[in-house]
């Protein structure tokens, strides 16, 4: 039989030691951030480029039709949705409540958890509906242009594969995420729950 | 003094105790690690921030807190049913007896709840009560009661596992 002082004095005679220096701290500093910050970077880049080059195709092209235009915005405002979107993720990743205290750190981790959910699921089907009414109406003028087989096969492909990452990919997407955001909730909560300042 | 050096002084003072949270924590030598690590990356990026504290240890204590908590493990039940043998190297029979107790201490604060263990490996590398509910984030009242409680808890579970 052992009391509470024996087992201190086991977990003090110990020798386990981290396998870390502080050297490779550093190193993983430099190279996450470096990762990290090219990755955005990149993301950025390629989002504004293509939001560039359809202003270029806008400016450049002479459409005639009304429709069209509205297209081009829809489309370079969806861009540019999704270059505020990359950065305000950024920005919520780097917001600091880590000295939160344990219990709002908690609620912080829930409300970011659901917040990501909701990013990935009901903005991301809003931003594919606006993506898909753009090019639909960027089709009306291209029917009237082009030819009547050209405008067909482009017509079918375009919307074969944004049906295709809306209906297959995009549930399945969710399911998962749905079933691990609902664990992960779960958990949040049953640790919320031991933190709570409740006097006995 | 350059922010390396005063990082390196704040490693070298902390990361073994931080270390032993974060194992006991996790019951993983390998996740401890980790989480480790994770924890002194935000302790160099918030360094600035902490330079007029007076108690930094009680920062790095909540940051690796915080940290443990939002890994959320899936497999739970694995970490407790897996704990690894090499806690420490084998060198004789004294330390391989050493060993036995240091490993079935670790499995006891495994089957533990995740705030208790928090909390018991601060007890254990004796921690002031003061700067442990300051951490944990609860008045020093509460705390008392829930040590008393998980101190009682660890030692029957220790001696439950001695007997078989």
């Amino acid at each position: 039989m052992k009391d509470f002082e024996a087992l201190k004095n086991i977990w003090q005679d110990q020798i386990a030691l981290p396998k870390v220096s502080h050297d490779d701290v550093l190193k993983k500093v430099r190279k996450t951030r470096n990762g990290l910050t090219s990755r955005l970077l990149i993301e950025i880049t390629g989002m504004s480029i293509l939001a560039g080059i359809i202003t270029w195709v806008w400016i450049e092209s002479p459409f005639k039709m009304w429709t069209t235009h509205l297209a081009m915005i829809i489309i370079i405002l969806c861009c540019f949705y999704y270059i505020i979107s990359v950065i305000g993720n950024y920005r919520s990743l780097n917001s600091n409540h880590l000295l939160d205290k344990p219990e709002d750190y908690i609620i912080h981790l829930k409300r970011y958890k659901q917040e990501r959910y909701i990013f990935n699921t009901r903005k991301y089907r809003i931003y594919s509906l606006f993506f898909t009414a753009g090019f639909l109406l960027y089709f009306i003028e291209i029917s009237y242009m082009a030819s009547f087989i050209t405008t067909l096969i482009g017509f079918i492909f375009t919307f074969l594969w944004i049906g295709f990452c809306y209906f297959v990919l995009m549930r399945i997407y969710i399911r998962k995420e749905e079933a691990k955001l609902e664990d992960m909730i779960s958990n949040l909560e049953r640790l919320h729950k031991q933190f709570e300042d409740n006097e006995f | 003094m350059d922010k390396e050096a005063l990082f390196k002084e704040i490693f070298q003072a902390n990361s073994k105790k931080i270390y032993h949270l974060c194992y006991g924590y996790t019951g993983d030598d390998e996740t401890a690690n980790d989480l480790m690590q994770e924890t002194f990356m935000k302790v160099w990026q918030n360094l600035e921030k902490f330079r007029n504290q007076a108690l930094i240890s009680t920062w790095i204590y909540r940051i690796a807190v915080n940290t443990c908590l939002s890994h959320l493990r899936v497999e739970k039940r694995q970490a407790k049913d897996e704990l690894t043998d090499n806690i420490i190297e084998t060198r004789g029979e004294e330390v391989s007896e050493k060993n036995e107790q240091v490993s079935t201490l670790y499995k006891c604060i495994a089957q533990l709840e995740e705030n208790e263990r928090i909390i018991i490996t601060m007890v254990l590398d004796e921690l002031p009560y003061t700067e442990i509910a300051e951490i944990a984030g609860i008045s020093e009242g509460n705390l008392r009661v829930k040590i008393h409680r998980i101190k009682q808890k660890l030692t029957e579970l220790y001696n439950r596992h001695e007997r078989f």
